[in-house]
């Protein structure tokens, strides 16, 4: 009877939930076009939602805090720009110093936000847009304005890294690139943060009850700093990695990305307002969200449908966590 | 008498900044900033972003936060210039125009409506749901216009905004209306005092009798009709409806009322602080426009400004505290 | 002579001006029941906080085991043994039993990792300890109040509580589970734990403690054996003066205001049925869950009923929503007065109208003279000490702002007011003065409906008597037949299932 239960509380749970609908998605797109149903799907699939997947994992973690940072489209904005530029300019090459300026780019804007919201108590979403506001001014106003198609060489070379390559029928090669592996480590890894480490559990607990954290005593500014602050570096990261796959620098293009990667994460089953959610679903809700917009014209819909139907997923998706969690709060209790 | 030191503490620091920018361009370009043809040229564009304001003012007041006012606008916008075009183009009578307002004001409140349900009854956070809204109401002004822009607008519609009687352009009545009517409904109707109620504690504002979703889905109306208002005023000054204008309105909204004393955190805050916020801030951005900065400098600026109003704040009430 | 394990001397504690302690010392043995008790607002709160390193002292010594201890701070705290029970019980919703239970553990002893097999069987542990059940795999927001009591003194005893400080710990439970924990508590002292109880209810002071400290306005009062306290001198020596204790009784009156016929809400309670006669001040009595708050959530359109008979001064009505009963002039003050009956950071003035706001409207804009006519009216007429009514209602003490709801809701001028808990939290002088202006409403023909589980306040104010268990009326009592006793109320409705 209770392994009745359980088996019914899982396969009706929101991970489930969506595993239907990426199936049933996945389905009507082979059917239209049954090039879909190749190997070289999962390779640009992987490729598509690579970025996407490490801003979601960062955005996971602060809102479990109980925060939220849309501060990470300029972040990484700043992190892909800045560094290109700087090393044109001195005429310097190195992949590594690329990486580390991009992560410390990352890491003091991680400092301000945690400043902002952990230390002065700012409400994150203000704290954060006025911040993301503040970089993306300073990167275009300090460093320019125009998209860098040349880039150093060490840099541009890491984009023409494969794991493997896969040739298919007919004759179109697809490779998967190294970077697959940093958003796939990052997955593992925060899993098992959150999961078996005392840090982990506390950011659980400070996005449950701040205040009962504090009690406890877990430094609550601590950990906050902590999320912001990996948060920010991870970004960072993340931005370059775009700008090595695109093999072009340009300053404003994951602007506005934000609200895709919140939609991923609340429809993954993450609780907007703190304390619930996890990398499973988060990563569930990034390939859901990768596939409607990767697909949406495969399946006949036109271009300029793609913001309200993505709109529309994601207005769904949160009504029907916040409906499930509304339903939680109601049920009697034992 | 502590309350009323408080709301001159707020204006107090608006005048302050008033002045260190008035006195900035008197030193540094008077010739251009102090010339009508500048005061002009602001009147002209402040209404648009003010009365986008006065709808975050109103949610924030709730407990919440509308981050879709300006997909409201756009939508309304394009749902305006794509009527007009419909019916006539450049040659369409003042009968449609009537029709293309009224409906953006109605797409505008339906807007809103939907927001305030989505809020009120489903208790989903409102940040969450405006952020959707934003998208959402993004999308559906892309999908009307499949992209570019809807141009070929009649004359008298883009005088709306562009427009005026001698030397007093339409927009300033309009403001000035909008203006009234919302300090009138906040300070003087019962409407209002829910409004501050239900900002300041939902769970007593129910357990007073007052309807918290009514007020909740009556709060995002006014304020879709207030993006609509801005989405007429816009698509009237640039002549056309589109998907994506004036997009960093958002953040200049919020910097406004927040520089105007509203508390994010609901119940607090007056229309008079947040009007005379909205007039600073076109002080600002006009002087960075005749001292020839780039817009992306003063998107940084807005984004300090932001910043440090929250921040001074806190700060002096720790200092005050500690003494 | 036990060893003494916490010392304060002449602890001083302001915030900004305000002077929350003003020198209070207190003194607890190992192995000892302490019960610290005072009024709302006397500076209990920040007492616990500065005892818990949550704050520091303004002035003042703090020992611990005789030692002199300086900035102390929330962990140092915990890894000295002393733990706090708050009244919210400080437990985090979204996590299981089991690691609610570990988690101080695992903070305590600094490990960096989670170990989910040992919290679990950790927290079994701490439940047999106990003698609570639970599924530790559940997450807390699914328990009741008292479960999540449980968790939170499981929580303290799996962290080798040297000792245990319990924050006001039942005002949500039942005369059941009250002697539940106190069991524990008891269990608890024999194993040489100091326990600090922060209560008002003289009964279980009674019962529990050993010795007894009274604060009030943030001034040590006295202290001493629990057998040096009689009724009287507790109750000079919390207020400040005498209280004189009677029995209400109304004059006989035949005009009917309220009767409730056969009311009902499915798995809440059944078939309730009382009247109210004028003068007549009704109270609704029974454990927590026996479906007494849902009558009030019910008349108050909450919660509607889905069947049964309402008659309000010879009118039938329908309470199916908030609204309804607004409009049939029903007024209800909620169980949890800070968050469901006061905008506390609003003024006074504010709070008093909140209710009645419609009917300022008039002429196209509110008559705001009228508005602070009204309030100093209201001010005098439930005497709420202040002298301004735009201070905001958080500077008030617990009995001042309840007065401030009761108002609010006598503004709208109601035909039937319906309160729940009215005097939780209440000071005992506020307390009697509540219950004053309830008996001269009866008097003057409004229905007063009194939802409460404090048995005392119960016999004492209430003419007739409704006793509920498992959502039905068992009895009803009638003050006028025959005086009604405390322990007569709490054996009907205690009665464990079986006959009705």
């Amino acid at each position: 009877m209770k392994q009745n239960n359980k088996m019914k509380e899982i396969l009706t749970s929101n991970q489930m939930i969506i595993v239907y609908i990426i199936v049933a998605l996945s389905c009507a797109i082979g059917m239209k076009n049954p090039a879909f149903a190749d190997f070289s799907t999962i390779i640009t699939l992987s490729r598509a939602l690579l970025v996407t997947l490490i801003f979601a994992i960062c955005e996971m973690v602060v809102i479990i805090s109980g925060g939220i940072d849309v501060s990470f489209p300029a972040v990484a904005c700043a992190a892909l720009y800045i560094p290109v530029v700087v090393m044109k300019e001195h005429d310097m090459n190195s992949a590594l110093l690329a990486f580390v300026m991009a992560a410390g780019i990352g890491l003091i804007v991680g400092i301000i936000n945690g400043f902002l919201i952990a230390v002065l108590k700012l409400p994150p979403l203000i704290a954060t847009l006025g911040v993301s506001s503040i970089v993306s001014g300073m990167v275009l106003t300090f460093f320019g304005t125009n998209e860098i198609s040349r880039m150093p060489k060490a840099i541009k070379g890491l984009g023409e890294v494969f794991l493997f390559t896969y040739t298919n029928k007919n004759d179109i090669t697809y490779s998967m690139t190294v970077f697959i592996i940093v958003p796939i480590v990052l997955c593992i890894a925060v899993h098992l943060i959150l999961k078996y480490t005392m840090l982990g559990r506390g950011i659980y607990a400070i996005g449950g009850d701040k205040n009962a954290a504090r009690i406890a005593g877990f430094n609550v500014v601590r950990l906050q700093f902590i999320v912001y602050i990996f948060s920010g570096v991870f970004a960072g990261i993340a931005g370059m990695i775009y700008c090595i796959l695109c093999s072009s620098a340009n300053p404003l293009n994951l602007m506005g990305s934000e609200m895709m990667v919140i939609a991923a994460v609340v429809i993954g089953g993450t609780r907007i307002t703190g304390g619930h959610g996890g990398v499973i679903g988060t990563v569930l809700g990034v390939v859901l969200i990768a596939l409607i917009q990767n697909n949406l014209i495969m399946l006949g819909v036109p271009a300029y449908w793609q913001t309200f139907v993505v709109g529309a997923v994601i207005i769904v998706g949160t009504a029907i966590t916040s409906l499930k969690a509304k339903a939680i709060a109601n049920s009697p209790k034992v | 008498m502590k309350k009323l030191k408080n709301i001159d503490h707020t204006l107090l620091s608006l005048l302050a900044m008033y002045a260190v920018v008035l006195i900035a361009m008197a030193i540094l370009n008077p010739k251009t900033y102090y010339s009508v043809l500048n005061l002009k040229a602001m009147i002209y564009v402040f209404p648009a972003f003010g009365i986008i304001a006065y709808g975050m003012m109103l949610c924030m007041i709730s407990g919440g936060i509308d981050l879709s006012l300006v997909g409201i606008a756009n939508l309304t916008g394009v749902v305006a210039a794509y009527i007009l075009v419909h019916m006539g183009g450049k040659e369409a009578g003042t009968g449609a125009i009537v029709i293309a307002v009224v409906a953006a004001l109605v797409v505008g409140a339906l807007c809103g409506i939907f927001n305030g349900f989505m809020i009120g009854f489903l208790k989903i956070p409102a940040m969450l749901v405006t952020l959707c809204g934003l998208q959402l109401y993004t999308g559906l002004a892309m999908i009307i216009t499949t992209g570019p822009g809807i141009t070929g607008l009649p004359q008298s519609y883009i005088e709306i905004a562009n427009g005026g009687i001698g030397n007093i352009p339409f927009v300033l009545p309009i403001f000035i209306i909008v203006t009234i009517v919302v300090a009138f409904i906040l300070n003087s109707t019962t409407y209002g005092q829910k409004v501050y109620f239900l900002g300041s504690n939902e769970q007593a504002s129910k357990y007073s009798g007052i309807n918290n979703l009514k007020v909740t889905i009556t709060t995002y109306m006014i304020s879709g009709i207030f993006g609509a208002i801005s989405g007429i005023l816009t698509s009237s000054h640039y002549g056309s409806g589109k998907s994506n204008y004036n997009t960093s309105y958002t953040l200049l909204s919020l910097l406004i009322v927040v520089l105007g004393g509203i508390h994010p955190d609901g119940g607090k805050g007056k229309v008079a602080g947040v009007t005379i916020s909205i007039i600073l801030l076109q002080l600002i951005s006009s002087a960075f426009n005749v001292m020839r900065i780039d817009t992306v400098i003063t998107d940084m600026v807005y984004g300090i400004i932001l910043i440090i109003a929250l921040v001074v704040p806190i700060v002096t009430a720790k200092i005050s505290a500690r003494k | 002579m036990a060893e003494v394990f916490l010392k304060l001397e002449n602890i001083k504690k302001s915030f900004g001006g305000v002077q929350a302690l003003k020198g209070v010392d207190l003194e607890i043995k190992k192995g000892e029941i302490l019960c610290l008790a005072g009024q709302n607002g006397c500076g209990k709160s920040t007492l616990i906080k500065v005892i818990s390193g949550a704050h520091e002292q303004t002035s003042g010594d703090y020992y611990l085991e005789g030692k002199k201890v300086e900035h102390l701070k929330p962990i140092d705290a915990i890894k000295a043994g002393i733990q706090v029970i708050y009244q919210d019980f400080a437990v985090f919703p979204n996590l299981t039993v089991a690691e609610n239970i570990a988690m101080n553990n695992s903070l305590m002893t600094g490990t960096k990792v989670m170990n989910w097999k040992n919290s679990r069987e950790l927290a079994l542990k701490a439940m047999e300890m106990v003698g609570a059940h639970m599924d530790p795999d559940i997450l807390v927001e699914r328990l009741t109040v008292a479960n999540k009591q449980m968790v939170a003194i499981c929580r303290a005893i799996i962290n080798d509580a040297k000792f245990l400080i319990l924050d006001e710990p039942t005002t949500a439970l039942t005369k059941k589970e009250v002697e539940n924990l106190f069991e524990i508590v008891r269990g608890l002292k024999k194993k040489g734990i100091a326990i600090m109880i922060v209560n008002h209810k003289l009964d279980e002071i009674y019962e529990i403690a050993d010795r007894l400290t009274i604060i009030r306005n943030g001034e040590y009062v006295s202290s001493g054996d629990i057998s040096e306290y009689d009724r009287a001198r507790f109750i000079r020596d919390l207020t400040g003066h005498d209280i004189v204790e009677e029995t209400y009784h109304p004059e006989k009156s035949q005009e009917e205001i309220l009767k409730v016929e056969n009311l009902s809400r499915q798995g809440a309670f059944e078939n309730v049925s009382f009247t109210i006669n004028k003068g007549d001040v009704i109270g609704v009595t029974g454990l927590l869950g026996s479906g007494r708050s849902e009558i009030g959530d019910a008349l108050f359109g909450i919660a509607p009923a889905d069947s049964g008979k309402v008659t309000l001064k010879g009118k039938e009505i329908q309470i199916k929503s908030i609204e309804d009963a607004i409009k049939n002039r029903i007024a209800y003050v909620p169980e949890d007065r800070l968050t469901q009956g006061l905008f506390l950071d609003r003024s006074i003035r504010d709070n008093m109208v909140a209710a009645s706001i419609n009917k300022y409207f008039h002429g196209g804009k509110l008559d705001f003279k009228a508005i602070a006519d009204d309030t100093a009216k209201w001010i005098k007429e439930v005497s709420v000490k202040t002298e301004n009514d735009l201070v905001p209602i958080r500077t008030l003490s617990g009995g001042n702002a309840q007065k401030v709801v009761i108002a609010k809701w006598l503004n709208t001028d109601p035909e039937l007011i319906v309160l729940n808990g009215p005097t939780v939290g209440v000071d005992i002088g506020s307390k009697s003065e509540i219950f004053d202006i309830l008996h001269d409403l009866a008097n003057k023909g409004v229905g007063v409906v009194v939802i409460t589980d404090d048995l005392s306040e119960l016999v004492q104010n209430c003419n007739k008597i409704v006793v509920m268990r498992n959502g039905k009326a068992v009895a009803y009592l009638d003050q006028a037949e025959k005086h009604v006793e405390e322990n007569e109320v709490y054996d009907i409705f205690s009665k464990e299932g079986g006959e009705e």
